[in-house]
């Protein structure tokens, strides 16, 4: 299995008259790993919304969109939900389950757009559960309750339904907010591995800039809907760059990879 | 949006066999096929006359098999089991099936663990209907139907209908707010029904019918116009297991998993109304099947719909058809009185022994 | 939703039992002609579709044919007043179920009830396999169980009297239906009679303005204009105080208040209300009634069951009224709120 391209051009995409993203172009090459940086309102989950696809409208919340989101240089209006569903996989900020959930039924949801429409999963379904299960290393949770793990174990779980679902493509709003270290590290780790070996693309926002500094091969920074910097993140966050964005003076260190 | 860890409480632990049945949903399926079998029987022989069991089988075998059985019973044995049970007993399964396919439905709609089949409207719109045929001095009778049911019905839907566009379901609103806009125009219905009610004089008490239930004038005729209706809307509930399952983690998550939202929104309320207003026309508000069913079955088995659909709609059967062998032992009960009195304790306990973590 | 519709019920119950006390306290609609269905049922218990020589053929209140194969020998009564009237024709004996409201006579009570008020037991009336059911109309016998009634070929008869001749032609009615009817018209004249004595009785003394209390929870309920009670109000020497509309039988007290009743008569004695406790309600005191102590306690079944004991009620109502008129004491009827 390969990754998917992705390319922006000139997207904009606006609220009225104001542009949350603004003539943003940029081409993401199949089993790249790239985050999306930028201060809050930037416009980074905007983005990431109209990147997972107009899911019946739902995903840019009503924004009006001008310029083009393609992938596998299709443009994405033209494939339909379901297609759609078994190349991208998209791990939103929150989850809440509305009813009693436990890890294997959550993670098993992601084999939805795969499984047959009225027969449900079948063993091949039940081996890829499982395998995802494992490789994210969260079968002690197997049988507890969503609502009942911790918001790391919970993102885990999240994270593992979104495996299950074999994207090409996994889009990631904000993966490691509010987890602590061992877990941040945990599931930066396990984005690597996917795009390593699976060869997956993954493109992610993310508000940690040192973790994005140190998993991710090249960054987007966005300021105000615009795209300021693109490229590696030794070349994107110089101290000027990071001062005229985020409005704070950095004390940069390089640390060795 | 409000993120809920329930931090600090131990995981509760559920007795082995629990979890067992929750991996093997078909044992589960086919005790309520079981349960279902023995209460379907029992509606039959049992009533509130006395028939010998004997006869009973003698008068179905002779009428629904054509055996030749020599009739040792009076004809009126063979009315009352033929004309007065069999129908009675049939409209009770597949109201209490369908009354919790629409519960399960809503419920994973509108992500709601209080929602139940007539949380759009469809109550109060229904008595309304019935309320109004009464004020209406045409009597008319056509297949076991009157005015009462005819009007009960489109009320049900028409209050469906105006929540849905009032609140623009069909786009894309917020479903909190289709929940309020359910309660607005519910409650307008209801001091509707306050009015008509105020108005009608000593019908009042065909009203109090309809607000209470019953299966004491299910009829062939009803069953012949009632049953496809019902039967038809919950073939299409049945299939939407996947969407359920979609649904639950919301509708956006929904969407990623590749589910076109917005029809599954109007398929799934549409058979949900449809079987919800068929089955208040024929028998009235029954409370509570539609919305404890599904919370058991979903505590017992899991929240996945491939199971929670039809082991709801058994299991949901079954107790409705208990509950009016229960309510027409003593006499003439109204079916919802049973259905609350058996139907609320029972919740309460199940709620407490497994503590679902249910957010209200 | 549920719970809002579930607000209403206690005043549902209350007007209906204040209703079931007397059905002919009800509005009248006009009679509407209820097209019979065919018997659907295959099982015709009756064979009510062809008519033999011997055969009854009747026209029910609600303008409904309804043909009887002989004269009825296992009978369903389904009103209190159908009940007594039957017994009064001498047909009790041929009597096999009854209501639970059903308490006049004695007799009555030992019939098994097969109605009460959620509805009508099919089940035990297909049982009992009459071959007549008698029914109140204006929905005290619920429409829906006389039509399942009838589609299961039971000949059911609905009953309803708006005023006292349509009690008397009820009687005559019955009493044709059950093959008794010179005992009818010995009932019918005997009430005549007593109508007559009432109406005499009170022809050239005053009218006050006459209030019957139907009922007074949660709210006060009283006659409709032109119902049955309004009807016996009027024929017992009074000027009824009614609600304002046919359809509504609760009035408010500013009205009764403003319309200063100079009689009133409490309907609900038999519930524990007695004139003492009136002259304590807040906003009574002040009405010519109540100042006058002219408040006074009737058996209200006696006086508005559209039944054979009617004569007796309405002596009893327009003693009530006019004590001082020339009445024959009423022979029927359960004295409330003795005076010590």
């Amino acid at each position: 299995m390969s990754g998917a391209s992705v390319e922006l051009r000139d997207l904009t995409l606006s609220y009225g008259a104001r542009r949350a993203v603004d003539g943003v172009s940029a081409r993401i090459g199949e089993a790249e790993m790239v985050a999306l940086l930028g201060p809050n309102g930037a416009g980074k989950s905007t983005l990431l919304r109209a990147v997972s696809g107009s899911g019946g409208g739902l995903a840019t919340g009503g924004a009006r969109q001008t310029g083009q989101v393609l992938i596998d240089d299709v443009p994405l209006d033209e494939y339909d939900g379901a297609s759609l569903a078994r190349m991208v996989a998209v791990v939103p900020g929150q989850t809440r389950a509305a009813f009693p959930l436990r890890v294997e039924e959550l993670v098993a949801l992601g084999r939805i757009p795969h499984e047959h429409p009225l027969l449900g999963p079948r063993a091949a379904d039940r081996a890829v559960i499982d395998a995802a299960i494992e490789r994210v290393g969260i079968t002690n949770l197997r049988g507890r309750d969503v609502r009942e793990l911790s918001l790391g174990e919970r993102q885990l779980a999240v994270l593992a339904m979104a495996v299950a679902q074999a994207p090409r493509l996994l889009l990631l709003d904000e993966p490691t907010v509010h987890l602590d270290l061992r877990h941040q590290v945990a599931v930066m780790e396990l984005l690597r591995d996917l795009a390593i070996r699976d060869g997956v693309t993954v493109l992610a926002v993310m508000h940690d800039i040192n973790l994005a500094a140190h998993f991710f091969g090249r960054l987007l920074l966005l300021y105000q809907g615009r795209l300021v910097a693109d490229g590696s993140p030794s070349d994107v966050l110089t101290p000027e760059r990071i001062r005229a964005v985020y409005g704070v003076d950095p004390a940069l260190v390089t640390v060795a990879r | 949006m409000s993120t809920s860890v329930v931090a600090g409480r131990p995981a509760l632990a559920r007795p082995a066999w629990l979890d067992w049945l929750r991996h093997r949903p078909i044992w589960l399926a086919l005790a309520g096929l079981l349960a279902l079998a023995i209460v379907a029987a029992a509606g039959v022989v049992f009533g509130s006359v006395a028939i010998a069991p004997g006869d009973t089988l003698a008068i179905l075998g002779h009428r629904l098999l054509g055996l030749p059985v020599t009739q040792t019973w009076p004809a009126s044995a063979e009315t009352i089991v033929v004309e007065l049970r069999l129908p009675r007993v049939l409209m009770a399964l597949a109201v209490g099936g369908a009354l919790s396919l629409a519960g399960v439905a809503l419920q994973g709609l509108l992500r709601n663990p209080l929602a139940d089949p007539y949380v759009l409207g469809t109550a109060s719109g229904a008595a309304l209907g019935a309320a109004i045929a009464l004020l209406i001095p045409v009597q008319f009778a056509l297949l076991g139907f009157g005015l009462i049911h005819v009007l009960a019905f489109a009320g049900a839907l028409g209050a469906v209908a105006v929540v849905y566009r009032v609140s623009r379901l069909g786009g894309l609103s917020s479903l909190s707010s289709v929940l309020l806009t359910g309660y607005a125009i519910g409650s307008l219905l209801a001091a509707g029904l306050a009015i008509t009610m105020y108005l009608s004089g000593q019908n009042l008490r065909q009203i109090f019918f309809y607000l209470l239930g019953s299966f004491s004038l299910a009829s062939w005729p009803q069953v012949a116009v009632g049953l496809p209706i019902i039967v038809l809307g919950s073939a299409v509930l049945l299939t939407r297991a996947r969407s359920l399952n979609a649904l639950l983690l919301g509708e956006e998550t929904a969407a990623h998993l590749g589910l076109d939202v917005r029809r599954e929104r109007l398929v799934l309320l549409a058979a949900a109304s449809l079987v919800t207003a068929a089955a208040v026309a024929m028998a009235g508000l029954i409370g509570f099947v539609g919305l404890v069913v599904p919370h058991v079955v979903r505590l017992v088995a899991g929240p996945n719909a491939r199971a929670l659909l039809p082991l709801s709609a058994i299991w949901g059967a079954a107790f409705l058809a208990m509950a009016d062998l229960l309510a027409r032992i003593p006499g003439e009960l109204p079916v919802g009185v049973i259905t609350g009195v058996i139907g609320a304790p029972f919740f309460l306990l199940v709620l407490r022994r497994y503590r679902g973590g249910y957010e209200l | 939703m549920r719970r809002l519709s579930f607000k209403f019920l206690p005043l549902l119950a209350a007007v209906v039992f204040s209703a079931c006390a007397g059905p002919g306290a009800t509005p009248t609609p006009a009679p509407t002609p209820a097209p019979t269905p065919a018997p659907t049922a295959t099982v015709a218990l009756s064979p009510s579709a062809a008519p033999t020589p011997a055969g009854i053929t009747l026209v029910d209140d609600e303008g409904t044919t309804v043909t009887l194969p002989g004269t009825p020998q296992t009978i369903v009564s389904l009103t209190p007043a159908t009940t007594e009237i039957v017994f009064a024709l001498g047909a009790g004996d041929r009597l096999r179920g009854r209501t639970d409201l059903d308490d006049y006579p004695a007799e009555a009570t030992a019939l098994p009830v097969v109605a009460t008020y959620l509805g009508v037991h099919i089940e035990e009336v297909v049982a009992i396999a009459p071959d007549l059911v008698i029914a109140g109309g204006n929905n005290f016998t619920a429409a829906g169980d006389v039509s399942r009634l009838r589609d299961l070929g039971i000949p059911v008869l609905v009953v309803y009297a708006p005023d006292l001749d349509g009690v008397l032609a009820d009687i005559r009615l019955l009493g044709k239906a059950v093959g008794e009817e010179q005992a009818a018209e010995g009932i019918v004249g005997a009430v005549e009679a007593r109508i007559t004595e009432v109406s005499n009785a009170v022809a050239g003394l005053d009218r006050p303005r006459t209030f019957y209390e139907i009922g007074n929870q949660p709210e006060l309920y009283g006659p409709a204009p032109e119902s049955f009670v309004a009807d016996e109000v009027n024929l017992a020497g009074g000027d009824p105080i009614t609600t304002t509309d046919p359809a509504v039988f609760a009035i408010p007290l500013e009205l009764l208040v403003t319309l200063d009743p100079e009689v009133i008569i409490l309907g609900d004695a038999a519930y524990g209300i007695c004139p003492d406790s009136v002259a304590t309600r807040p906003g009574w005191a002040g009405m010519t009634a109540v100042q006058d102590g002219v408040v006074r306690p009737v058996d209200d079944i006696v006086v508005t069951r559209p039944g054979p004991r009617i004569g007796e009620g309405l002596a009893a109502l327009a003693l009530a009224i006019h004590p001082e008129a020339e009445i024959e004491p009423p022979t029927a009827g359960t004295e409330y709120c003795p005076t010590l």
